[in-house]
């Protein structure tokens, strides 16, 4: 009894796997074609940026570990941190900080200063107006990257967002003991996440890159934290070289 | 099972001796204000602490051998941006720069003949001299010269003519 019972469920099994197998495989390439981005996810970024437009004066901290691979494919994890004090819309001081180097960047509105404290030299540029325009001519003509540049770049035009190949929404999760939305997206040759609290003050909670150009897929992970009632004052924005510190120049990119 | 371990453990170890007598890790000496040290235990990371010195005389000479795709800048917006040109020789800011090999290079170099005119490094050999002429800054370092000036956001120094 029991015997026949299974058979029969195993010839019923039989004859529907192939009926299930045939409806199956057209329906993932139409959803692949249809939806692959979610306007959903493309909305929530917009509405990060523009609220990250809005924030006068903040401190935030972004803990990274980034990856690099080595000739044969091995990778190696390496930690670094950052803490940014910005005053818009034009003062910010970032300190960078690893186990190999610590490094400050401070920008009052007319000029960017670097200061290597260890080895006590900096050095000074004439700088933009405004934050968004500094970082980017800092990376144009000297090749300086300034951390959490996305910061500065999330809700204004230029922010890559209509490129975007694949957007989803993976779900919520808990950072740091706060519900954040879970977002990842394709562009090119990197595929990235983001993680924004959710509720009235969209924030980055966490962002991950994973670089696929490379088969060994090496990835940064950053985790921030913000304080949007910092209590720093006014003249951390000023650069007052150390009596011993000495000047150095900032060399162009275009120095040969 | 244990036999295993330490015989899986004593080639990796070997080569890690060996390594280690090849390597001279100028640049993190100086950086972070002299070797040693290390032993004390890390800070949580907020970034202060710079009494905290890391040790890397034991660092593996392979760990700095590092491929040129491996760069993943930390900044979503650069490296999604097909107008941005992401160059394998510009580094992001969290660049965790081994400067080792490098090191180890000048040193043969300066030792053999003195430093080409024009070319950067990112280290300085040992026993240099700080002088100021006319206002700018120079590292002597026995017959060489160097002139300290920020890339990127690194400072490097590039091999000069002696200025006097």
């Amino acid at each position: 009894m029991l015997q026949n019972k299974l058979a029969l469920g195993l010839l019923a099994l039989a004859l529907a796997a192939p009926l299930a197998q045939a409806q199956t495989p057209p329906a993932p390439a139409a959803k692949a074609g249809a939806s692959a981005v979610d306007p959903a996810s493309i909305q929530a970024l917009k509405d990060m940026g523009a609220y990250l437009q809005t924030l006068r004066r903040f401190e935030v901290t972004a803990q990274v570990t980034g990856e690099k691979v080595l000739e044969d494919g091995q990778k190696l994890q390496h930690d670094s941190s950052a803490t940014l004090q910005v005053q818009r819309p034009n003062k910010l001081k970032a300190k960078m900080s690893s186990s190999r180097s610590e490094r400050e960047l401070i920008y009052d509105g007319k000029k960017a200063t670097l200061y290597t404290p260890a080895l006590k030299y900096f050095g000074s540029a004439d700088a933009p107006d405004n934050i968004g325009a500094m970082v980017k001519e800092l990376e144009a003509k000297f090749g300086i990257d300034v951390p959490l540049t996305d910061l500065f770049i999330w809700g204004t035009p230029q922010a890559p967002i209509d490129k975007i190949e694949s957007a989803m929404n993976a779900g919520q999760e808990l950072i740091a003991g706060a519900a954040c939305d879970h977002h990842a997206f394709r562009q090119g040759r990197f595929d990235w996440q983001i993680w924004i609290t959710a509720g009235d003050k969209p924030l980055p909670c966490k962002i991950v890159i994973t670089n696929r150009a490379d088969e060994a897929r090496p990835q940064s992970v950053t985790l921030l934290s913000w304080n949007l009632k910092p209590a720093f004052k006014d003249s951390v924005f000023q650069f007052v070289a150390p009596k011993d510190a000495q000047p150095i120049k900032i060399r162009p990119l275009d120095a040969k | 099972m244990k036999t295993t371990v330490s015989k899986l453990l004593i080639a990796p170890l070997g080569a890690l001796l060996l390594a280690s007598f090849l390597i001279v890790p100028i640049a993190d000496a100086k950086e972070r204000g002299g070797g040693g040290g290390g032993g004390g235990a890390r800070k949580a990371a907020s970034g202060g602490d710079r009494n905290v010195k890391v040790n890397n005389s034991k660092t593996d000479v392979r760990s700095t051998k590092v491929r040129n795709t491996s760069v993943n800048n930390v900044n979503v917006s650069k490296n999604t941006n097909v107008n941005v040109n992401i160059d394998n020789d510009r580094r992001g800011w969290d660049d965790d720069y081994h400067p080792i090999a490098t090191a180890a290079a000048v040193t043969a170099t300066v030792a053999v003949t003195s430093a080409v005119i024009g070319s950067m490094v990112r280290t300085l050999p040992p026993s240099c001299v700080a002088v100021n002429h006319g206002g700018v800054i120079y590292q002597q370092c026995g017959s060489s010269w160097y002139q300290p000036q920020y890339v990127g956001s690194n400072v490097q120094y590039v091999v000069i003519a002696p200025p006097y």
